[in-house]
């Protein structure tokens, strides 16, 4: 088949949970088929200034055809965003987030125009940016939307009422995406494949004097961008009432800090770590906390699960408490009660964590995400 | 309490005219027992101009509100331009939105209002596929849609811009199994859920062939066309093929009756007769005289004179090219297609000759008509879709 690959970036050197997915779908699919990629010549997803030259570029052995920006993110996205979420405004109002959001790149769907239908089916990333909310419309019949949604305001704006009603097939993340796009659209009865996600197995030779940079007794990991919206706020008020009630242990922070965070014994700030540190501390990890309410796909707990490390995750974020659920690696906590779970968790060992390694070993191998991509394929392609 | 629905469509009214259009107002005036609605329209009368007509604001028609919102510039004079870019090899995408907007009837408020009042309505029936109103209204309320397309071959439906109108309702009312097939064909949207619901037909019980004999004065056996005698239609192909036959058939007693108002030069010849436009009770008797009915249009979505002439047991005679009404009439064995002049004299000298083939022909359209387009049946199947539609979206 010949399939098309839609995404607002694309390279070796852009960063981005749905820019890494679609990369990973591209190289996976060309296994067996002809793959190419449409994208923007941004690699910042704020200013989507143009980074690549426009025209056809190779990454990974495949052709990547770059179309220029025409207009980035407006200087006034935010007071727009603010008006569209909290005030008054009109229809023509939400008509013009699109282009206000960027990247504004009308050669982009010109070229979906001329081009599209000689493709056997187009993939198209993220929901949220105009070269899937407006190209997706071009070539309803032969494409897939990989959605990566989550519950948040624009998704009820006025261009997506109708994208999320056209694609031939969805690809989702997670069973909870699903659940929340058919919340919103009533579009149940498209069809869909949970595509998930396929991983490397994870690095053999781990450094094992690791544990020892670490004072004695349970350490408790969090990894990931140290900042108040991932959580890590709470996750400090929820560390200190566990120590206040009697718990021992160190926290460990590892990734860019982005917040203040008050100096004590107890919590270790890493700052970011190479992915070499990375699984070295996974691994030697008591549990492994993900505080964020607002995951897509708790990437993290796979890799804590990869070398059989448990997690710990709030009942208020469905996805990441649902792939607690689903592979029985950690446990959930409710509001306020993170202390008492943290010492349970702490108190009843690693076993979880055993359980999640085998499971993911199987549901995140890359022959099982090709097989749910070859699904995806199937329902997609005209 | 009458669940709401609002009705969009690009003009409606007093002087309307237009198949699409008188379709909105009649299947309206039947749901509105059934349905709280609100028909969303615009103040225009004319489809070539669009010029406002009407006044902005609600007026109650048949005993239902509609709200007409203003159209902000009348249909470009230079409008032919935009068509013929967009319809053009290599066009872009752009020039497709310009053809939209030029085309018109470009009303921003309706779909303002639209969008506001769409929130609590459950669903919206859209009629149309073509213009402002349903290109860009339907997008808005995607999953309370139904759209009445009333689409046919031309260059507009192969645009990249009515994607949207075509695989994001809930729902599509086709006319026609051909609307269908057409529609299936060009944008592979079969997962829609559809059906053909059509429009009724109504007969008159008392028609008489005599009043209409002696009002027209009219004898012997006759071929009836009915509506805008005008090329689009058919009709240059249907003199031609009479005068040939005619020609070849010269001492047949045989008489082509042309109902409705002229558009072209019509040939003069004492076995071709134009009465011009009729009332409805003279069209029934009309058909209620004849020997058969000649329906050469070959782009329709819908033909209603076809469906008269079968509600009143009269065989259609329709072009071998005419994906409707040839596929209706081999559907319903109610009529005959010619492929030539040769094969239309043919068709014609049979149906006289043999009365009781055309009896046969008319009496399986008419059962064909009563099976599928009578009023009760259409309504039925409208509010089994609105409830299901509201279903989905509970």
């Amino acid at each position: 088949m010949r399939i098309l690959i839609v995404v607002q970036r694309y390279g070796a050197d852009v960063v981005g949970g749905s820019e890494s997915h679609a990369r990973s779908t591209a190289m996976r699919l060309s296994l067996s088929h002809h793959v190419e990629i449409a994208t923007t010549t941004a690699s910042d997803f704020w200013t989507w200034a143009s980074h690549y030259p426009a025209g056809d570029d190779e990454v990974d052995g495949l052709r990547v055809r770059r179309f220029p920006v025409a207009s980035g993110r407006s200087p006034s996205f935010k007071e727009i965003e603010d008006r569209l979420v909290f005030g008054q405004h009109s229809l023509a109002d939400e008509e013009r987030w699109l282009a206000a959001q960027g990247p504004h790149c009308p050669e982009l769907l010109e070229f979906l125009h001329r081009e599209g239908r000689s493709y056997d089916a187009v993939l198209f990333y993220t929901y949220i940016y105009e070269p899937t909310a407006l190209g997706l419309r071009i070539v309803p019949e032969r494409s897939a939307l990989i959605s990566t949604a989550h519950d948040e305001w624009p998704l009820r704006f006025a261009p997506y009422r109708a994208l999320f009603q056209m694609p031939r097939a969805f690809g989702f993340l997670t069973p909870e995406e699903r659940d929340v796009v058919h919340g919103v659209f009533h579009n149940g009865h498209i069809p869909y494949e949970v595509i998930g996600v396929g991983m490397d197995a994870p690095p053999e030779d781990r450094d094992a004097s690791y544990r020892t940079r670490f004072p004695a007794g349970p350490l408790v990991v969090y990894l990931g961008q140290v900042r108040e919206g991932k959580g890590v706020g709470e996750l400090l008020d929820g560390w200190t009432a566990y120590r206040d009630g009697g718990g021992r242990g160190t926290l460990a922070l590892a990734g860019v800090q982005r917040m203040e965070i008050a100096s004590r014994d107890d919590v270790v700030a890493l700052g970011r770590v190479s992915d070499e540190e990375k699984w070295s501390l996974l691994a030697c990890a008591d549990v492994l906390v993900l505080p964020s309410r607002l995951e897509s796909l708790g990437i993290v707990l796979l890799e804590a699960w990869q070398v059989g490390t448990p997690v710990l995750v709030p009942s208020a974020n469905k996805v990441t408490s649902g792939q607690v659920t689903r592979s029985g690696g950690g446990w959930v906590y409710d509001d306020g009660a993170f202390a008492p779970a943290l010492a349970g968790a702490l108190g009843a060992g690693r076993a979880p964590g055993e359980s999640a390694r085998r499971w993911v070993r199987e549901e995140c191998s890359w022959e099982s995400f090709d097989r749910r991509l070859g699904r995806l394929l199937e329902l997609a392609a005209a | 309490m009458r669940p709401p629905l609002l009705v969009v469509v690009q003009r409606y009214g007093e002087g309307v005219a237009g198949g699409a259009e008188a379709h909105a107002r009649e299947l309206t005036r039947r749901l509105a027992p059934h349905l709280d609605i609100e028909v969303l329209t615009t103040t225009a009368q004319d489809y070539r101009t669009w010029e406002n007509h009407f006044t902005a604001g609600i007026e109650w028609v048949d005993d239902v509100p509609v709200h007409r919102f203003p159209v902000l510039r009348p249909r470009a004079w230079d409008f032919k331009l935009y068509e013929r870019r967009a319809f053009a090899e290599g066009h872009t995408l752009e020039d497709e939105r310009i053809f939209v907007d030029q085309q018109g009837p470009y009303s921003p408020e309706l779909l303002e209002y639209l969008w506001r009042r769409g929130r609590d309505v459950p669903h919206v029936l859209f009629f149309t596929y073509i213009y402002y109103p349903t290109v860009r209204g339907l997008p808005i309320v995607p999953e309370k849609a139904v759209l009445v397309p009333t689409a046919h071959a031309e260059p507009a439906l192969l645009l990249s811009i009515y994607e949207p109108v075509f695989h994001a309702p809930r729902a599509i009312a086709f006319n026609t199994e051909e609307e269908r097939a057409l529609v299936h064909r060009r944008f592979r949207n079969e997962r829609v859920p559809n059906d053909i619901l059509g429009v009724g037909v109504d007969v008159p019980a008392d028609r008489s062939a005599d009043r209409f004999r002696q009002r027209f004065g009219i004898e012997g056996p006759f071929v009836l066309y009915v509506g805008r005698v005008v090329e689009s239609k058919g009709c240059r192909e249907l003199f031609g093929h009479w005068e040939r036959w005619r020609r070849a058939q010269p001492e047949r007693r045989v008489t082509l009756v042309l109902a409705g108002q002229a558009e072209m030069a019509i040939p003069r010849r004492e076995d071709v007769r134009h009465i011009g436009i009729v009332s409805d009770e003279e069209k029934y008797d009309a058909y209620e005289a004849c020997t058969a009915v000649a329906v050469p249009e070959l782009l329709s979505s819908m033909s209603m004179v076809t469906l008269e002439s079968w509600a009143c047991g009269r065989p259609v005679i329709s072009d071998a090219a005419s994906p409707v009404v040839w596929g209706m009439s081999r559907r319903s064995g109610g009529g005959l297609a010619y492929r030539s002049a040769a094969e239309f004299g043919e068709i014609v000298e049979m149906l006289v000759d043999q009365p009781d083939v055309a009896r046969t022909l008319g009496a399986s359209g008419k059962r064909f008509v009563e099976s599928t387009y009578t009023w009760p049946r259409i309504i039925e199947t409208y509010l089994d879709l609105f409830a299901e539609v509201r279903m989905r979206n509970a």
